[in-house]
This record gives structure tokens, sequence and C-alpha cells, in this order.
């Protein structure tokens, strides 16, 4: 089997000949930029720095020689934009806090503040208000939010719906070219087209935007889906309708490349509970998840993947019934998320695709025997019968031993 | 007389226009605002933090809820300095030197706040010498830290070091919170506590303070 055979016979639950492996290719299956620095160094790569293609996270773009060094099988295929609103081109260094020198794009542009902090500006622009802050000494940015007064009877839908329109011929011309280069590696493609995420709450403060507008504030917009359902639903219902418009228009330049989108990454789970109740997610979400997955099942072959964090076990029926065919990080270190159970109750419909080990203590503070031990028994656990496709839980971080990220693909491929 | 198990309905349904409604009326008919916290408030908080722990409440009923309980302490807080009302504790609450991320610490401080505890809320980014200075100058007898990221855990053992280097370890006890800590790493660093959950703040200060 080939990369994408492979991924695409664990997708339909079949046993492929080994666990295929994703890192980089969503912006929630990546590496740390320092991280990424770190394994081409271990694997003795050309020495260059590493481009940072996700600016929020800091994810580290992985070369050709990187991902055959460790295995991947999945390519990501990329909007157009970042989530800071500006596009990844015309390659410039950059210095992290530790020193090491990396690649961001033009429009990175930044400025360190009294407290020796570094803001980062929407769409480059450095007359609008910073939308990010990396703390001096830290690894990633975190959106700077911008709430303007909420005039509660002024409070237009319209206002959250400005990051939500018609895909520019540019970014169709983009996908046009990046799509066909992305399936000709061989490895399967999954697409981050954007678009589809309802509520995510990386986005709904509006780090792309110059001067957002609407329910901008982290805690008003979880409030906001108690108390203002009506408007929650007014964003949703038009997001939808600009989304499928969007889907169709993308699946016409690029669909025959693409085996799996991502579709939405809005949290649902938090470490212990949750941000919702599970009638909440089927009254307020599940709508719209059932009419943009139905699109995708009715016109393309992709598979659709969900991402969320957290105690989710209670969800995933509603994720299944939503029409996702695959669920991400998988973060078996929350309540509820036991491996074994997961995979006993929702392997035959679900696709896990992480959980592949602990990046909150194993991965960063263990041992390579533990990070060895872990991978191995989740291999085992969630590989039977297909339906894994091997990532940690989330985004492996700055800081963890390179030593530890080598026992993981080390293990993985003991497993075979 | 106002009724107050309005206020108490009120904190528990989220509803800050009625919490503050009520306050203003109780206070104009003379209630007292010590028994309006005691009888009404923190009992309102602590049923908030049991409904958050069976699955009953989530996030955003605990935000709406703390909402409600500062809308009507934002009233008390003044005729209670006035009375010399003495809080359960002083807590000096803040996500740690390098971490942003303050929704969990702010639902913390609420819980804290809400269970009669007076709130020195650090903020986000907090540098250990000013948990120090919290110690020393608001004679702040809690200090909690949070952090989400596996990257700033370690400054929650900066932390207490500087706490010690300053000779004021044993003067407060240390909670720790967040996502990526537990228990082991709790005992690891030589914190007094570690909760799991918002729900868990109030019993683990109360616990560690002896109260």
């Amino acid at each position: 089997m080939n990369s994408r055979e492979r991924v695409l016979a664990a997708l339909n639950h079949t046993q492929p000949d080994g666990v295929p492996v994703d890192f980089g290719g969503t912006a929630v299956t990546g590496i740390h930029v320092s991280s990424v620095a770190a394994l081409r160094d271990y694997y003795g790569l050309e020495k260059r720095p590493v481009k940072v293609h996700e600016p929020y996270q800091m994810l580290g773009w992985l070369d050709e020689d990187l991902k055959q060094a460790m295995g991947i099988d999945v390519e990501g295929l990329f909007p157009w934009d970042t989530l800071f609103g500006f596009v990844n081109r015309n390659w410039k260094p950059w210095r992290l806090y530790s020193g090491l020198e990396v690649l961001a794009p033009e429009d990175f542009r930044t400025r360190v503040d009294e407290r020796g902090d570094t803001l980062i500006y929407p769409k480059g622009d450095l007359t609008a208000p910073p939308s990010g802050r990396m703390p001096d000494g830290g690894y990633f940015f975190d959106t700077i939010i911008r709430q303007p007064p909420l005039d509660e009877e002024r409070l237009n839908p319209e206002d959250n719906l400005e990051e939500f329109g018609p895909v520019s011929e540019e970014y169709l011309d983009h996908l046009t070219k990046a799509a066909p280069a992305a399936a000709a590696t061989g490895r399967a493609v999954i697409a981050n087209f954007g678009g589809a995420s309802f509520g995510d709450i990386a986005l709904v403060p509006g780090p792309f935007l110059t001067h957002p507008k609407g329910i901008r504030d982290v805690a008003e917009w979880y409030i906001s889906t108690r108390i203002r359902q009506d408007y929650i639903h007014q964003v949703f219902s038009r997001q939808t309708e600009i989304a499928l418009a969007n889907l169709e228009r993308i699946h016409a330049v690029a669909g025959g490349a693409v085996d799996v989108v991502m579709v939405c990454g809005t949290d649902f789970g938090t470490q212990r509970s949750s941000f919702c109740s599970e009638a909440t997610f089927r009254e307020l979400y599940m709508p719209y998840y059932q009419q943009v997955n139905a699109w995708i099942h009715k016109h393309t072959a992709w598979k659709t993947f969900k991402h969320s964090c957290g105690a989710v076990e209670k969800f995933l029926r509603g994720f299944i019934e939503s029409g996702f065919d695959i669920i991400n990080p998988v973060q078996c270190s929350a309540a509820g998320m036991d491996p074994e159970r997961l995979k006993s109750i929702y392997g035959d419909k679900l696709v896990f695709w992480g959980g592949g080990v602990d990046t909150q203590k194993v991965l960063p503070f263990g041992s390579p025997a533990q990070v060895r031990e872990q991978v191995l028994r989740r291999c085992e656990v969630f590989s039977r019968d297909g339906g894994f496709v091997f990532n940690a839980i989330h985004n492996i971080q700055a800081r963890t031993p390179v030593s530890n990220i080598v026992a993981m693909i080390e293990a993985v491929r003991e497993f075979g | 007389m106002a009724d107050l198990t309005k206020l108490y309905d009120a904190i528990l349904n989220g509803d800050n226009k009625t919490a503050v409604a009520v306050t203003k009326e109780a206070l104009a008919d003379n209630a007292d605002p010590l028994e309006m916290v005691t009888s009404y408030m923190v009992p309102a908080m602590d049923e908030v933090g049991k409904r958050f722990e069976c699955e009953e409440y989530f996030v955003p009923e605990l935000l709406l809820a703390a909402r409600a309980m500062k809308g009507a302490l934002g009233l008390l807080r003044p005729l209670l300095a006035e009375l010399g009302a003495e809080p359960l504790g002083r807590v000096a609450i803040g996500t740690v030197k390098g971490d942003l991320h303050d929704i969990g610490k702010n639902l913390i401080a609420s819980m804290l706040e809400g269970g009669g505890f007076e709130i020195i809320d650090l903020g986000a980014d907090v540098a250990p010498e000013r948990f120090v200075q919290a110690v020393k100058e608001k004679n702040a007898n809690v200090v909690c830290l949070s952090a989400l990221l596996t990257v700033t855990m370690p400054s929650m053992k900066t932390t207490i070091e500087a706490l010690k280097a300053a000779g004021v370890r044993d003067r407060v006890k240390v909670l720790i919170g967040g996502a990526p800590v537990t228990q082991q790493y709790a005992d690891e660093i030589g914190a007094d506590g570690y909760g799991s959950s918002a729900s868990s703040a109030v019993p683990l200060a109360r616990k560690a303070l002896g109260k």
C-alpha cells in the first residue's frame, strides 16, 4: 500500500498494512516550529530555517525530507490565508524568544510592547489594533479580545458574519494549483478549506479582522450560546448558506484531489466537563453540521473530520448523526475518554484520528520508554479493524523533548 | 421586605438584572448585607457548583451565575467593608508567567468570591514577584495559580520558589489548577492543593485554611 491507500483503508474501517500517520496535515495535528527544527536536526536533514505556516500556534511546515524521515502518510491542503488574515508568501527571517531563527511570511508583522510581549497585527496592518499577543519568552500567540461595546438592542448577526463570504478567485486559483500538487505526493490529502466551523472559539475573536464587530469576547460568546440562541442560529444559518455555496465552487476546482476535509474545530469538551449539554449541541449546532456534511457526502467522496478537544464522549453519537466520519484529537486524558471504551462503542462508525499519545503529560514530561509503551498500547486498541490514523493528541508543543517525539515515531513503526 | 429568595434564584439562574434589582431593593429595606451574602449568595453559588459537577450546568451557566453574583456583590462590597466583615480568606489568583489563558482562572475566582473569599485578581501572565507582592502587601493567605499550557506549568514551581525566597511561603496556602495540571504535579512542586474543576475550588480553599 502507498500512503494514500493506507489512509483510505483506515478511513474505510479495513485493516491497512500499517498504522497510517499524520503530522502537519491540519492546524490541530501539527508540530510547533521549534520541535520541527529539533526533528530536522535529529534526522540530520539539511540545515535551514523552518517556515511558520500557522502563526497562531506557531506550527512549523514539514518539508518533504522530514515527512519521509517520519513516515508521514497525510498531506495538508491549506487555505489561502492564515488565522491572522495574511497570506503565507514571501518568507522572511524571524526569531523566537528562544533564539531560534525561523521563516515567517512577509505580512507576519510584529512589534514588541513595553512588557516585552510580541504583538501581531491582523492582515499585517500595523495601523490596526494588534490581534495577537505572545508573552515575553513565550512560544505561541493568543488572541487579543477586541470587543466593541455591546448594545443589546442593536446586536446584528451580520456583524459576526464579516469573516464569512464568497471565496475569492485568488483563493480558488491557489487551490487549483495546490490541490493536484498535494495529491501528487502520493499521500492522502486532507483539506482545510475553512468556513464551516460553527463558533470555533479560536476564530470568534476575529484575529484576522482589522476592526471586528459583533460578539467577539470569548466569555460573552459562550454566554450567548445560552441566552442569545436566536442570534447564534441566525449567524450559523447564514454561515451555512455561504459555506455550501463556497464548497460547491471549491469542489469544482479541487474536489478530485481531496480525500478528507477538516470541517470544524469547535471544541465542545473541557478537561472534565463540556461547554454545553448534549441537548444544546443537538438543538444549536447539529442542524448546521448535518447540512454541511450532507452536501459533502452527496457531492463528494470526501470523509468529514471533526475536531473537538476534551471530554466529548457524550457528544460522539451526535457527531455521528451530524454526518462526521472522523473524530480528532481523541483526548484520552479527559474525563470519560477511555480508549477501549471509545473503540468498542464507536469504533465501527467513527475513525479515531489522534489519541496516539498524551501531549499533556507523557509526551512532554515522560521518558522515551513511557512514550513507547503508551503509543504501542494505543495503536493496539485503536487500530483494530482499521479506523485509526495515528496522531498525538493535538499539536506537539514547544519544549517537547525530541527524544520523546522520535520514540513516538519509532513505536508506531515497531507496531507496524 | 424584599424577598431574598429572589436573589438566590437570580444568581442560580444567571439573571444579572434581577440580582442587581433585588439587591438594591433589599438594601433600601435595610437588609443586612452580611446576611444576604452568607444566607443567599454563598448558598446560590454552592448550588451552581453542584449543578456544574453533576453536568446540569456547563461553562455558560457558570459564567452567567458569576456575572449575577458579581452584580449583587458589587453593591454589597462597600457596605461589607464598612461593617468590617472578614472574608473566609484572601486569595491572590492569576495565570502564571507566560500563560494568557484566563477563562478557567476567572471561573475559579468567581466561585471563590461567591464562596465568601476576597479575591485579589492579578490577571493573566503574572510574574512570581507579583504573587509575592500580593502576599506581603495585601495579606493574601491563599495563592491560586492557573496554567493551560504544558510550557507554562514550570512557572508554578518558579512562583512557589519565589514565595519561599521571599520568606512568605509559610504564610500562604498555594493551590494550583488547569488542564494539564495533576495532583502528582502539585505534590512534586510542593503545592498545598490541586483543584480539578471549578466546583472543587471552594471546598479546596476552605480545607486548606481549615475552615
